[in-house]
């Protein structure tokens, strides 16, 4: 069952066409990346289904249903920037979130606090919280009154290596609790990582979408490494199957239809040429090399 | 309802630059109209002959029931002060894009701006509340005796003063609504309320068959007209803007709805 369904959303900014007719579905349960490189249109969708922007053209319903204040407070978000009011402390911004959204008790802001690491400092003004810092009070708010879907924009923003693996194993610890995250990210680690599901934008075009082994395994890849690496090229030519060979540092890349690698034979076949492999790996193409190929970059 | 006036009371009790302007009302509202009463205590109380002619070609405008309309109309004057808050309680919430989540955490677009009129009114309540407990305080201290005039005779101003306050801090709001900027939205209100519009309505008084009545500060300015003892130096055209101010009521009131009525659909249509 899809939670939300977006469907041929188009959006302009005067002549700027940001989303140029997107659509998919999100899975419920799933953790839904979507990925694309600065101005393919994340944040746009993003806020158009969070009803910031109004769409152009297309609609977007979420659990079946066009878009309300009262589903907006079943949906736990961040978008973009941590927005705050800077005269004001964590426990008091977080008031503010809460008498909104209306999810959750008082005692919850203090439970958001310290899963975020930030009880430390809930009585500080948000003026004088750190990028970092900012970032942990937006998920905080996201999270306040575990909402079971949560849409969050570059979650890893400004945080340090340790909160970005914090912020790795939070949204892996929600995933197997049953929520739904829709994340956008230009981090193809993260995303190849955390997400179930990944949609790409290109310049405002959705050029994939899917589950994101299925858009990885599109082609297999073998990596295979010999002391002649000339003369392992030149054998692997007459190798039944592969589509292309390409050298890549100490290794050849023999790229393969999808299921459709066989390392034992070509093992088999390079010892029958006289060629002894030190390495083969048998490798999915990666998210990065298959998000510039989709991107063009 | 209860919960957009609770989540403004959030974000505005923590506020000092909010009670830092109201303290600054609190202060320039008694303390314009101590100073008039000051000084006219101070020409009237002289034993010469000035004195006595000007008590007896004034009267006492301070002393009831008069002091409703005088404390109004010098209280008026200031009312750009309350208006700085308006506009700052508007512009940091795009300043700060905390309008954006308060739509993203479950506002609806017409929420906000009921939130927004909320904070007008509630602003349009203290300050009117602080005329009224002045003009009160003035009056008993400037009558000579309470038991023979009717102190509430002219409780009347006390909704033209509300009314005249809300107009104008609505207009206030809509600068900064619009603005989206502090200090543009400031110095536009400042400008405008204080030089354009007085020179403005001097000129068509005086070329252009007084138009100027319809410029929109001006429309709820006739709600109070000048106290009577400086009506009583032009009697015929004192009377006149008594008698105008019925129709100003309604200008006012068709002004104000106007207001927030583009402020309404402009919030609607636009993105934020």
């Amino acid at each position: 069952m899809s939670i939300l369904k977006i469907q041929h959303i188009e959006k302009s900014y005067g002549k700027i066409k940001a989303l140029k007719g997107v659509s998919f579905d999100v899975p419920e349960g799933s953790v839904f990346g979507i990925l694309g490189p600065n101005g393919s249109g994340k944040t746009t969708l993003l806020s158009i289904i969070l009803d910031v922007l109004k769409a152009d053209k297309g609609d977007y319903l979420w659990f079946g249903k066009p878009g309300s204040p009262e589903i907006r407070k079943q949906i736990g978000s961040l978008l973009e920037t941590p927005n705050f009011y800077h005269y004001l402390s964590a426990v008091n911004n977080l008031k503010i979130t809460q008498s909104i959204n209306e999810r959750g008790h008082a005692a919850d802001i203090e439970a958001v606090l310290r899963k975020v690491k930030l009880h430390e400092r809930k009585n500080s003004r948000f003026s004088t919280y750190s990028l970092g810092m900012k970032q942990r009070l937006a998920v905080a708010s996201a999270l306040l009154g575990s909402p079971r879907i949560l849409v969050l924009d570059e979650p890893t923003n400004g945080l340090d290596p340790v909160g970005i693996a914090e912020m790795r194993e939070l949204i892996m610890e929600l995933h197997l609790q049953g929520f739904t995250i829709i994340m956008a990210s230009h981090l193809l680690d993260e995303v190849e990582k955390v997400c179930t599901h990944v949609a790409i934008l290109k310049t405002g075009e959705l050029v994939a979408y899917g589950q994101v082994d299925e858009i990885l395994v599109d082609e297999d890849i073998i990596e295979a490494g010999a002391a002649d690496l000339e003369k392992l090229a030149t054998a692997l030519t007459h190798f039944p199957g592969y589509n292309k060979i390409v050298r890549s540092g100490s290794f050849l890349h023999i790229y393969f239809n999808k299921g459709e690698a066989k390392p034992d034979e070509i093992n088999a076949y390079c010892f029958r040429q006289g060629i002894q492999l030190y390495h083969l790996v048998h490798r999915k193409q990666r998210l990065e090399a298959k998000f510039f190929e989709l991107t063009g970059n | 309802m209860l919960k957009i006036l609770k989540t403004e009371w959030l974000k505005i009790r923590n506020y000092p630059a909010f009670w830092l302007v109201m303290l600054m009302t609190a202060l320039s509202y008694p303390g314009v109209n101590l100073l008039f009463w000051y000084q006219f205590k101070e020409i009237t109380k002289k034993e010469l002959a000035t004195g006595k002619m000007v008590k007896m070609l004034l009267g006492n405008p301070f002393a009831f029931p008069e002091t409703f309309h005088t404390t109004a109309f010098f209280s008026s004057i200031f009312v750009f002060i309350p208006a700085i808050v308006v506009m700052l309680l508007i512009t940091n919430e795009y300043t700060y894009k905390t309008n954006r989540q308060n739509i993203i955490d479950g506002w609806s677009r017409n929420a906000f701006i009921l939130a927004k009129f909320f904070d007008v009114l509630l602003i349009t309540l203290l300050v009117s509340l602080l005329y009224i407990v002045i003009a009160y305080i003035i009056g008993t201290l400037a009558t000579e005796s309470l038991a023979s005039v009717n102190i509430w005779k002219g409780a009347n101003y006390i909704p033209l003063f509300m009314l005249q306050t809300f107009s104008q801090l609505s207009i206030a709001f809509l600068i900064g609504f619009l603005v989206r900027k502090a200090f543009i939205a400031l110095g536009i209100f400042v400008f405008y309320s204080i030089i354009l519009e007085n020179a403005a309505a001097a000129i068509a008084r005086e070329k252009f068959y007084d138009l100027g009545r319809f410029l929109p500060l001006e429309i709820s300015d006739r709600l109070i007209p000048v106290p009577a003892f400086i009506g009583r130096f032009d009697e015929k055209s004192y009377a006149g803007k008594i008698a105008a101010v019925d129709t100003h009521i309604v200008y006012t009131i068709v002004l104000t709805a106007l207001v927030w009525g583009l402020v309404y659909i402009v919030n609607k249509r636009r993105d934020l």
